[in-house]
Order: structure tokens, then sequence, then C-alpha cells
């Protein structure tokens, strides 16, 4: 559909409704990247990564050597003392040693994720590691959580053009409602994959999209996809004018 | 049906799911919810949200499991009350009442956080509501609800040696409307279910969708969504579930209908799955008539809380008409109009039964004279 695939060193959005897919497909885009040997980073913000483990069993993929950072703020402490942000120092923990049970928030300091401490986070292991292929999941979160609301905007371009700058094949998670208006992040990335949700007598009916590719044609087309035990699979015969 | 992630695979690993005790539901989960996760149950007011939740907690109990349900929205005694009808025994079971005073409404100076005063009873002691403190109210905040929480699991743990597995939390959308307002409530939310998640315990998060358009955040904080749907059809309500979301597993992605009677809830997997045309539209005159109920309320609203502080300073004992006022307020908050309006109604006519049965108010010329515009 991609004519290819992407085109590396940009940014690109995978946006959807919850339950839609996103991190599986996510998921996807690092295993073909581990198996020729790059260098994958994920960084959780939405899941722990223990839970991410889990989830990510069933298919059998083998993701040991995937780098997983935990962006999970912790439960945030009420009583006014100083916030720690997470450090710049923080590494990520190869998929393969994480462990069955979910991070404890430490009794006396929370760990704060913000957008800007996390670039820098990113900065540093982006030097260290030379990232080929990174996911950041969720870009809602990220938005949500790490963000104050008044600058919202300008921050999430800032990180937007940080990511193109860095030259690194990026995946964007973007949450949409499950009607209504795009949130403006949409409109940031080089690329949008969109992955819909329709419910009818059948149950779930899954397609995908490609709504924005920059710098390279693409297939106009919506496909319908199945989350099988091999991950997401697209059916090629184009559908003509489904969703929407 | 579509497998998702460890489709089969984790589907003969069954013992590891947690089952909600409806059984055509555990089937469409492939077993049940995955162990120490926070899940959402959503739906309209009426749809069988509570009774889900409930289901989900008596599965629990039959199996020994230590369960906890935090209530915002009702006190106890009217769940108890409320679940008596299906004859189900859940005397074991821990309540947290996190209803909030009626102080709390009027936003007063003194209000002091629920954490100070734990407040869990087994069901079975559950005989009464929990007055207003004359002196302090319960002010309920998203920080001394997980206050409250996090010391039950702690004195439960020092107790039984045992963790809670199972945790209801009735609702979000009254810690919403109660404990955020001016808050930046996605951080409390997602701080909240960071909390959840790690106290490893099953939870079921009921939450009421208010808006499409809107992105919630435990909406998709959460691990999976169970859906309950309820539309009018001609003239017979209409009932189903399905399920939206569900992390790390299959599942069954159709919607069922289901049935609410004496055994609670029932989910019928071979009916003919039967799906909702489309969302019916408001009616053009029904936005009209709700603006009239609102405004009418509003101003029920207001006339009690002058009666009632007209009875304060005379001194007449009210304070069960607080509490039912509360009560109302809630349902007026919850957008549910029509129940605000009729608790609202039996509120002031009792007020002013019992203003009325009071002896005289004391002389007015005691109270300052407003002051006079002189021309």
């Amino acid at each position: 559909m991609l004519h290819g695939g992407y085109v590396p060193g940009r940014p690109y959005i995978v946006s959807g409704p919850p339950g839609a897919g996103k991190t599986i497909l996510a998921m996807q885009f690092l295993r073909e990247g581990l198996e020729g040997g790059e260098r994958c980073l994920f960084v959780a913000l939405e899941e722990p990564p223990n839970e991410l483990k889990i989830n990510m069993r069933g298919f059998r993929w083998n993701l040991d050597d995937l780098d997983v950072l935990d962006a999970n703020s912790d439960i945030r402490r009420f009583e006014p003392t100083p916030i720690l942000e997470i450090s710049t120092e923080e590494e990520p923990a190869k998929m393969r040693a994480i462990g069955e049970r979910i991070r404890k928030t430490p009794d006396f300091e929370s760990k704060e994720v913000t957008v800007h401490s996390l670039q820098q986070l990113l900065k540093n292991l982006f030097l260290k590691r030379n990232y080929e292929r990174v996911v950041i999941d969720s870009m809602t979160a990220l938005k949500y959580f790490c963000m104050r609301e008044f600058e919202e905007t300008v921050t999430t371009q800032s990180f937007m053009r940080y990511l193109a700058e860095s030259k690194v094949t990026s995946l964007l998670t973007l949450e949409l409602p499950e009607e209504g208006e795009v949130p403006p992040e949409a409109f940031l990335a080089r690329g949008e994959l969109r992955l819909h949700k329709l419910r009818d007598e059948t149950g779930i009916k899954r397609f995908l999209s490609v709504e924005k590719y920059k710098g390279s044609s693409h297939d106009e087309s919506v496909y319908p996809f199945e989350i099988t035990n091999a991950g997401i699979v697209i059916n090629m015969a184009p559908m003509a004018a489904t969703a929407h | 049906m579509h497998y998702g992630p460890g489709g089969p695979a984790l589907g003969r690993l069954s013992m590891d799911r947690v089952k909600t005790g409806v059984v055509g539901l555990d089937t469409m989960l492939t077993g049940g919810l995955l162990p120490a996760r926070p899940y959402v149950v959503s739906g309209p007011t009426g749809s069988g949200k509570t009774i889900l939740a409930l289901h989900f907690l008596l599965e629990g109990l039959r199996q020994q499991e230590p369960c906890l349900l935090v209530t915002l929205d009702e006190p106890p005694i009217e769940v108890k009350a409320n679940m008596a009808t299906f004859g189900w025994n859940l005397d074991r079971l821990k309540i947290l009442d996190a209803t909030p005073d009626i102080r709390a409404h009027k936003r007063q100076r003194s209000v002091i956080d629920v954490g100070t005063s734990l407040d869990v009873r087994d069901m079975e002691d559950v005989t009464e509501i929990r007055q207003s403190s004359q002196i302090r109210a319960l002010e309920v905040t998203v920080h001394s609800v997980q206050k409250m929480i996090k010391q039950e699991f702690l004195h439960h743990l020092e107790r039984t040696k045992q963790r809670y597995k199972r945790v209801v939390i009735d609702s979000m959308t009254a810690l919403k409307m109660f404990a955020m307002q001016g808050q930046d409530s996605r951080i409390l939310i997602q701080s909240f279910v960071r909390f959840l998640a790690e106290l490893e315990a099953t939870t079921l998060i009921i939450s009421e969708r208010l808006n499409k358009k809107i992105l919630e955040t435990e909406f998709f904080l959460a691990r999976g969504e169970v859906r309950l749907h309820k539309w009018i059809d001609g003239s017979v309500i209409r009932r189903a579930i399905s399920i939206d979301k569900f992390r790390g597993s299959s599942f069954d992605d159709r919607m069922h209908p289901i049935s609410i009677g004496d055994n609670g809830m029932v989910v019928y997997l071979d009916a003919p799955a039967q799906t909702r045309v489309s969302s019916p539209a408001p009616k053009p005159g029904e936005s009209l008539l709700e603006t009239r109920l609102i405004d009418e309320v509003s101003n029920v609203i207001e006339s009690i809380m002058r009666h009632i502080e007209d009875a304060h300073r005379r001194q007449v004992p009210i304070r069960d008409i607080e509490v039912s006022l509360s009560r109302a307020m809630l349902a007026f908050q919850r957008r549910n109009y029509q129940k605000a309006m009729k608790l609202a109604l039996a509120c002031d006519a009792e007020v002013r039964e019992r203003l009325a049965q009071a002896p005289p108010p004391p002389p007015t010329s005691q109270l300052p004279r407003p002051p006079q515009v002189i021309r």
C-alpha cells in the first residue's frame, strides 16, 4: 500500500480508536526491524511493559532484543513534595528482561514524565544507541499526561520536529475518538495510516487506509484487515468507499 | 470470530483468566479477563453496569477471593436493597462508602478529606445510610478516594494476610463530577488508573460515556472495555452487550442481546445478533423539553436549599433531607434530570412539611435589614 514501505528517517502516525490494533501494528513494524538486525526502541506511555510483554506473547514473535522504555508516569503525589522528572539517565530494558509484575511507585518519590524530560532522554539514547526504528505509544498519552494544556500544540510540533531531525524512522500511535474530529497531531506527521473500526451484525470490521503520505505515491483505497495469530493481516482486495 | 493476540494460544490457559460471573460474557472473553488489570464497563444509565459489576464481585466471593466495592454513586444501603431483589448473598463483600456528604456541595471551608474517616464495612453490617456529620463533611477527591483504597488494602493485608483480588469502582463518572472540577482531570485519571494497576487486583471501572466525540482518558488507558447497550425499539427496551477492546486476548467481537431478570444478567450467545440500525437522532422538541426540565429542577433545588437554611436557623432537624437532596443533586449532575426532579420534589415536600410542623421562626427583626438605597 505504501509502495514499498516508509521513507526512512521520518515520523509517521498510526491512528485509530481504542482497540483498533495500533499497538500491534507498531509492534510488527519493530519486529520487521529486529529481523533485519536494526536497533529498535518502544516507548511505552500507555501500558506498563510487563503487560505489553504478556500481550505480545500470543503472537510468538521474537522480540527479545527490543528495547522498551517505560515512560509511564508514577502515581502522582498530592503532598507538596518536589516531583522528580524522569531521569535523563533512565535506560530502556530489553524485552527479555522484563518481569511479570508491574513496577511499583516508590513510597517517597514519584517519577513524572514530561515531554521535555522525555525528549532529552531520547536525545541521549539516540546518540548512544543509534536507533533505526522507534515507536511512541501513544502520542495521545504524551499529550494528555506530559504537557501543560495551554502549550499542547506548540510542544507537540516541536516534539515532532525533533523526531524528524533525529533521522530515526518513528511511528507514533494516536488515539481517535469514535466519532468527530481528528486531533491536530495527525496533520504534523509525514504520513498517517488510519485504522478504522466499524461494528455490524457480524462483529467488528477493521479497515486500514493511508490518509497522507508525503514524498511518495500511495494507494488511495481502504483495505479490510484482521488481527490474527500472526498479527495484522491485510486483505489486499481493495474495498471501494467503505469507511467515511 | 477474530483471533487477536494469543487467541487459541492463551485461550488454553483459562486458569489464568478472571471470570466475570456472567456466563455468556466469559465465553465472549475467551474465558475471562486477564488478571491484575483495570477494565472499563461502559453504558448509558440503567443499562446494567452495576449489576454486571456485582456479578463479578459475587463470582469472586464464590471463589473465596477478597473483594472490594468502592461506591461513589449510591450509598451502600441502596446497593444492598437493590441486590436483595436478586437474592444474592453479598454479605462477605467489603464495601467502601465514598459517597460525598451533602455539605461538600456547599463548598464550605471546614470540609475535610474522606481519607481521615475511613468507612469500610461488610455488606451485612450495612443497615442505614451514613449520616452527614454536623461539624465536618466528607469531600470526595481523587486523592482521598485513592488514600481510602490504599489504607483499606493495607488493613486487609494486615488482618487477613490476603490481598484484594477484585475491585469495583462505581463509578468513575461520579468521581469525575465530584472530584475533578477545575483540575487537570486527565492527569488525575492517569494517576488513578496507574494506582489501580499497581494494586494488582482485577478492577472494573464503571463509566458512562457522555460524549462519543471526546476521547475519555479512562477508556484508552483501560486494558479493555465491556460495553452495555440500551435502546428503545418501538415500545420495548432492548439491551445488548459487546466487547470493544481487550488487550492481549482474542474475543468474540459480536454484539449479543442480554436480559436482566431475577437471576441478574444473562447473555444470549445464540440469539440472532440484532444491532441498532443507527442511534436515534434526538427529536427536535426533545432538547427544548430537556432545557425546561433542567430549569425546573434547579428551581426546586434552590428552593430546598433556602428551606434548609431556614431549618438550620430554626434548629429543625433535617439531616435526612440533606442526604436525599445530595442524591437529587447527584442525579442532576449526571444529567438524569427525570430522576433528579422526582427526588427533588420529594425533598421539597418533606422539608416544607417539617418546617410547617416546627415551632414558628424567631422574630425576623433580629436579622439585619438589607441596605436601603436613598434617593
